[in-house]
């Protein structure tokens, strides 16, 4: 039996972590949540997860940081989506020069981001 | 016991300043103890309140996440969902509970779309919130009302648009603030027909906020403003002029030029900055040929839109004001023949003696 693929989901809303873990573990990943940006790199370092799922506005450590250590860090390709709000233009562009792979503003479909994260562990 | 008996004696025998000093002191030790224990009891009642709050929510999360994800395409509500309905709608009528509720559903509102947002709503009127919401905007406390109406356009609720507009006049701003927010969320640009009837002030903070919402929409295609420029309400023509300034209302040209002769001196300012910004050239001969009645604030204001739309045609009317007693004006003329003539530029710079016109004259031939 293959093991689950793991995505770490940094998120401080947790209804809305809740949701996209009881979302994705249906479609079959395993879900990792961290409910700041702190939390999500050690889970990150420890279960060197497949995807990483991340909120730019966090308390402690914000999606940024968790991205640049992602990648200069620990030199780890693993694909990133960034979740932004409205208005948060600037910040995404800024994520993406760091290394983020994809990024889905806010409020956005459940749907769409299964869609995405299939196509991306394809 | 001697002690006491020593202390009393002291006090009896003491000067009545000295009795007052200790009785002051005395209450004032009891009210600082009362306080600690008062404080004491509502950081215990507050961080109680904290976990129970914290209890109600976790479950209502839970019951909200079943709910989102029990739906069949067979039924509109599956019999899962029901159950949830029904047990939400038991705790609706404990205000504590009803609050812990909106705050989970709008929780989640605000982060997704889609289907699972429309089965929020879906939940929102199932249960029978929105009827307390709609019940809010009947209060007679006026906070009730504006979290009432605040309520409804984070849920968006058009369905009561009648009932919100009724609020147009109220006496509390901060309930016409939420009225407005309402209208525009929900209606965009067509939201903003209550201005038509807006007699009240609207503020700049109010114009802020509208505007900052309206700047959300993809469609762009503002209505026609032409009204609220000849609203007898001051501050809807001031709005209405920023709308045509950040939107391009060039066919509103001329009910604007129309607004020069507003007896509002505010009003005019606002206008002639529209003006320039939508470069209407017609407005310079008006204001030139009125130019001696207007204000010292309207004429500064005139020279900053002479400055967005520069014609050779000016050229006589600076050289009038290059000496003029106010640093602005003197400034803005000067900048203006530099722009439009450099050669009369040269020519004048020499002429001036007065110490600011000399520190102007070397400003611009450095930048």
């Amino acid at each position: 039996m293959s093991e689950l693929q793991k995505i770490v989901l940094a998120e401080d809303n947790s209804l809305l972590s809740s949701l996209l873990k009881f979302r994705l573990e249906k479609e079959g990943y395993k879900l990792l949540i961290a409910d700041n940006g702190k939390k999500a790199i050690e889970l990150i370092e420890e279960h060197k997860p497949e995807l990483i799922l991340t909120d730019i506005m966090m308390p402690f450590i914000s999606g940024l940081e968790v991205i640049s250590h992602v990648r200069y860090k620990l030199n780890m390709l693993t694909p990133i989506i960034v979740f932004s709000a409205a208005g948060q233009e600037e910040i995404v562009l800024k994520a993406f020069n760091l290394g983020a792979t994809d990024f889905m503003s806010k409020p956005f479909s459940p749907n769409e981001l299964v869609i995405r994260i299939k196509r991306l562990l394809r | 016991m001697n002690n006491e008996q020593s202390f009393f004696e002291y006090l009896q025998n003491s000067p009545p300043i000295i009795e007052l000093v200790w009785l002051m002191i005395s209450i004032f030790l009891l009210s600082i103890f009362i306080s600690i224990i008062y404080l004491k009891y509502l950081r215990s009642h507050l961080r109680n309140n904290e976990r129970i709050r914290g209890t109600y929510q976790m479950k209502y999360e839970l019951n909200l996440i079943t709910y989102l994800y029990s739906g069949n395409e067979d039924q509109e509500i599956s019999p899962q969902q029901q159950i949830i309905i029904n047990k939400l709608k038991k705790d609706l009528s404990d205000p504590f509970k009803r609050s812990i509720i909106v705050l989970t559903l709008l929780k989640l509102k605000n982060e997704i779309s889609g289907e699972l947002d429309e089965s929020i709503q879906k939940l929102y009127f199932q249960t029978g919130l929105i009827n307390f919401a709609i019940s809010k905007l009947r209060s007679k406390k006026w906070y009730v009302v504006a979290k009432g109406v605040r309520e409804l356009t984070q849920f968006h609720i058009k369905e009561v648009h009648d009932e919100v507009i009724t609020l147009i006049n109220h006496p509390k701003n901060e309930v016409r603030k939420e009225m407005q927010l309402y209208l525009v969320n929900l209606f965009s640009f067509k939201g903003l027909d209550f201005l038509d009837l807006l007699q009240t002030p609207l503020s700049e903070w109010d114009q802020i906020q509208l505007l900052e919402v309206l700047q959300r929409f993809d469609d762009q295609q503002v209505f026609d403003i032409k009204p609220w420029l000849k609203s007898s309400n001051d501050t809807v023509v001031i709005f209405a002029l920023k709308l045509a300034d950040i939107y391009i209302q060039f066919q509103a040209k001329e009910d604007l030029i129309e607004l020069l002769a507003h007896k509002n001196e505010k009003i005019r300012i606002e206008l002639l900055n529209v003006l320039g910004n939508l470069n209407i050239i017609v407005a310079k001969s008006i204001v030139m040929s009125n130019f001696s009645e207007c204000s010292q604030e309207e004429q500064i204001a005139f020279f900053k839109m002479m400055e967005k739309m520069p014609e050779s045609d000016d050229e006589p009317f600076l050289l009038e004001y290059i000496h003029h007693e106010n640093f602005e004006i003197k400034l803005s003329a000067l900048k203006n023949l530099k722009m439009i003539n450099s050669s009369t530029f040269n020519i004048h710079k020499h002429l001036g003696t007065d110490p600011d016109f000399i520190r102007i004259v070397e400003f611009l031939e450095h930048n």
